[in-house]
């Protein structure tokens, strides 16, 4: 059973509805002693740095999630804010994030960025994934997916680089260690390539 | 390398999708919820819709009917018409929406953008402005209900206002292209594109792909709406929903 | 009384249809109405090719420094698309390419009319059905539980084009209607003829909540006496001329236009397909698959064991079935609840509302008399 959770961010209802129409078991989660139900973990994410850490953690979210991820190993997918939240900090708030993959959140430089608009990397774009891992199989990489963001993860080891993406310069689009995934994109907004996505999330076998 | 947006725009107005010429004569054009499937199998880049009269009609959102349109929508989704309350921005988010699109209540009360984007994020605020050439000596005029109150703001005092309090996205609406399906106004975009750097989409008088084609070349990233475009079809204007498929997409951007 | 099950030795048709008999060799009427009534008059040789040729060169004539000379429906679907197709290219004719939107129609669908439409470099017309009112016409067909529930959607295509017809004066109107793949019928009981429309004003007064204003109705009088006889508008079946093979329409189809083929026959349309493959069986028990297949089994195109094979299988996908409810449900504004308590209420037939049934039967027999419709409904 998949588990969606909803702290109050995020495309709940889109994601929901897609695992609905692959009839894949879900279920959205908001609290934190339901998590332990779930097999696999989704964590949507739209917003503010700060304010999506600091809703994890007034919510009692962030310390199952740790007990859960890092101690009991569930595979876990965190969507654009919540693949940020997974690095150590981010240029955008004060809060320490989550610290699962070495890295930390940056704000991309506007004076790589040719034409305007700038900010936000708003749109689809393309990806590049680096790793040919599962979760990315039956993508076509030249659709894309859909994002909006101005600020992206770096990571500190090139072994956590799932996918890459080009704005002003490659970035990284979705990184990875082990059971813990992140897409900076939506692939709840992403058409038939989300979809797979996420039907690859539920299928991975990782033990 | 990022993408422009080609956007199907609908509008709705007593329940069923209409599109206009000048902001008049509404044609029926028929079932919303059926046309969004349609233009969800069809991958658009993003979907607008616009309710055209609940301002006029002094009444709020039909939040049954977003959110019925937004289970259908597989890509972002932005929903405008009757928002005047930071409550109402947060539940059509919570519905399943990516994006709020405000017109006379921003004009109105230009903090309420400020006070949404608090909550679901400036990127998720967009402002639709209607503009008509002047009469007399250049320029353009700003309305809301519908084209048919002119407003008291100056556009490019409104532009540089919404820049500075920092929102998701303008959607600029040429009321004199609207519908004649003769190409956009690219003189006003070119304007527009000059004075601010916000994500910037135009709609009105797309009337073939080409014309999508012409404005993404010029301005490189933007987002290119049209409702007639892909609604009507040839001389009779027959109602039959179309849109570039991956392929054909290709050469547009 | 209960009817032990039969099914016919010839094709697939079997006694869910209730008036369904068979002869000593245990083939059914269908097949011998087809036998005895439609063949011998059914010619796609030479025969046809000249009677066609003259309705052409009618047509032509008539059409001469018009815009078009000929109207032709069009619902995305194979037959039609087929038919549009070869009257252009092989026939030369200059047809106004007519589609009646009730609200229904799939991605493939739209996607295929495109694809036909700029293919040919055709012009189209729509008309789009005031879906607020058909909306509650066709809840309203739910709640009187009868089995022909595709009705307003129907209607509503034959009664537009008509209307559009006569108010344009033109004269022919070409339509994909085919013995090749329907000289079996859907049996009365299971639908009853969509143009009735005492039948729909009964069942609309009865369990409508509103006014039909917008919604197109016709009359079978209108259009079967009146429009050929009086205002010489004639509906014509070019496709009962030539030899019409599906798969190979469907193969040139693909090969020329990329063509998206569908999963069943009136799969164009989101509702036609969720009434076919699942309300109808699942309500009534009647399967539209067994007469789809027999026509085809007549007609050389299919084989008998690959039918039975097929319809040992449920007609809708049991993967998607909850996701269908569901839209319809919503499409129509109601709970998914509410629309399964029309599933489970009682059945009812045509003959617990009021009709034209009487006109048709004397109708029936008139043209069968004159020689001018072969088989029919029964």
């Amino acid at each position: 059973m998949i588990g969606i959770i909803d702290y109050g961010s995020g495309n709940v209802q889109a994601i929901a509805t897609i695992y609905k129409n692959l009839n894949i078991n879900y279920q959205v989660i908001t609290k934190p002693e339901n998590l332990g139900k779930a097999d696999k973990l989704i964590l949507p994410g739209v917003g503010a740095f700060d304010a999506t850490m600091q809703q994890l953690i007034d919510s009692g979210l962030k310390d199952k999630l740790n007990e859960l991820v890092l101690g009991k190993k569930v595979p876990i997918l965190g969507i654009c804010v919540g693949l940020q939240v997974m690095g150590y900090k981010s240029d955008e708030g004060d809060l320490l994030g989550l610290g699962w993959i070495p890295g930390k959140v940056s704000r991309f430089d506007e004076t790589k960025i040719k034409f305007k608009p700038k900010l936000p990397h708003m749109g689809w774009n393309t990806i590049n994934d680096v790793q040919n891992h599962k979760l990315f199989e039956g993508i076509d990489n030249d659709f894309g997916f859909y994002f909006v963001h101005s600020f992206y993860f770096e990571c500190e080891k090139e072994e956590n680089i799932l996918a890459t993406s080009n704005y002003g310069g490659e970035f990284t689009s979705s990184i990875y260690a082990n059971h813990i995934f992140g897409t900076q994109f939506h692939p709840e907004k992403s058409h038939g390539n989300g979809v797979q996505l996420f039907k690859n999330f539920a299928d991975l076998k990782l033990c | 390398m990022l993408r422009s947006r080609i956007i199907p725009c609908l509008l709705i107005q007593n329940k069923g999708l209409v599109k206009t010429v000048n902001f008049k004569d509404p044609k029926y054009v028929g079932d919303p919820i059926n046309a969004v499937k349609i233009f969800n199998e069809k991958e658009v880049d993003e979907l607008m819709v616009l309710d055209i009269d609940a301002t006029r009609e002094n009444r709020g959102p039909n939040l049954e009917m977003i959110k019925n349109l937004a289970d259908e929508c597989r890509m972002p989704f932005c929903y405008g018409g009757g928002i005047t309350t930071v409550e109402q921005a947060v539940k059509i988010i919570s519905l399943g929406a990516e994006k709020v699109a405000l017109s006379y209540s921003a004009l109105n009360n230009i903090s309420l953008c400020q006070e949404i984007g608090v909550i679901i994020g400036n990127q998720s605020v967009v402002v639709v402005i209607d503009v008509k050439k002047k009469k007399l000596f250049g320029g353009y005029d700003i309305y809301t209900h519908n084209g048919t109150k002119k407003s008291n703001w100056k556009l490019n005092d409104l532009i540089s206002k919404l820049e500075e309090i920092g929102i998701g996205e303008i959607v600029i609406n040429s009321i004199d292209n609207d519908g004649l399906m003769q190409g956009y106004d690219l003189p006003l975009v070119e304007a527009i594109r000059e004075k601010c750097s916000m994500p910037i989409t135009v709609i009105g008088g797309a009337g073939s792909i080409q014309h999508i084609k012409d404005l993404i070349s010029k301005f490189k990233t933007i987002g290119a709406a049209a409702g007639s475009l892909f609604v009507f079809k040839g001389k009779y204007k027959a109602v039959l929903i179309s849109y570039p498929n991956r392929e054909e997409r290709k050469p547009i951007y | 009384m209960e009817v032990d099950f039969k099914i016919c030795s010839n094709c697939v048709m079997d006694t869910t249809d209730s008036k369904i008999n068979f002869d000593e060799k245990g083939v059914c009427d269908h097949c011998n109405t087809y036998y005895s009534d439609i063949l011998p008059k059914w010619h796609t040789d030479e025969r046809g090719h000249r009677a066609l040729k003259e309705i052409i060169t009618k047509i032509k004539k008539e059409g001469e420094g018009k815009d078009f000379d000929c109207l032709m429906g069009m619902s995305g679907g194979i037959d039609s698309s087929y038919l549009l197709y070869i009257m252009v290219k092989k026939y030369g004719l200059r047809p106004l390419v007519f589609h009646v939107d009730a609200g229904w129609n799939s991605q493939i669908a739209v996607n295929n009319i495109e694809r036909l439409v700029d293919g040919l470099g055709l012009d189209l017309y729509t008309e789009v059905i005031n879906w607020e009112e058909i909306k509650d016409l066709q809840l309203a067909f739910f709640k009187s539980g009868v089995s022909h529930i595709d009705t307003p959607q129907d209607h509503s295509f034959f009664a537009t084009m008509y209307k559009f017809a006569s108010k344009h004066n033109i004269k022919h109107i070409l339509t994909g209607g085919n013995y090749s793949t329907e000289c079996v019928r859907n049996p009365l009981e299971w639908m009853y003829y969509q143009s009735d429309s005492i039948q729909l004003k009964d069942i609309y007064k009865k369990y409508g909540t509103g006014k039909l204003k917008d919604y197109p109705v016709t009359n079978i009088l209108w259009h079967k006496v009146f429009l050929p006889h009086f205002k010489k508008i004639k509906l014509i079946r070019p496709l009962d001329f030539f030899p019409y093979n599906k798969d190979e329409a469907m193969k040139t189809l693909v090969d020329e236009f990329g063509y998206q083929e569908y999963p069943q026959k009136h799969f164009e349309s989101r509702f036609t397909r969720f009434y076919e493959s699942y309300w109808l069986p699942k309500k009534f028990g009647f399967d539209t698959r067994k007469v789809q297949y027999s026509s085809l089994i007549l007609t050389n195109q299919m084989t008998r064991e690959d039918a039975l094979e097929k319809l040992k299988h449920p007609a809708y996908d049991p993967k998607t079935i909850k996701q269908d409810f569901e839209y319809i449900a919503t499409k129509l504004g109601i709970s998914v609840e509410e629309l399964q308590s029309y599933m489970d209420a009682p059945n009812k037939t045509y003959k617990d509302y009021k009709s034209q049934e009487n006109i048709y039967n004397i109708g029936a027999k008139v043209m069968r008399f004159l020689g001018l419709e072969k088989g029919g409904k029964r």
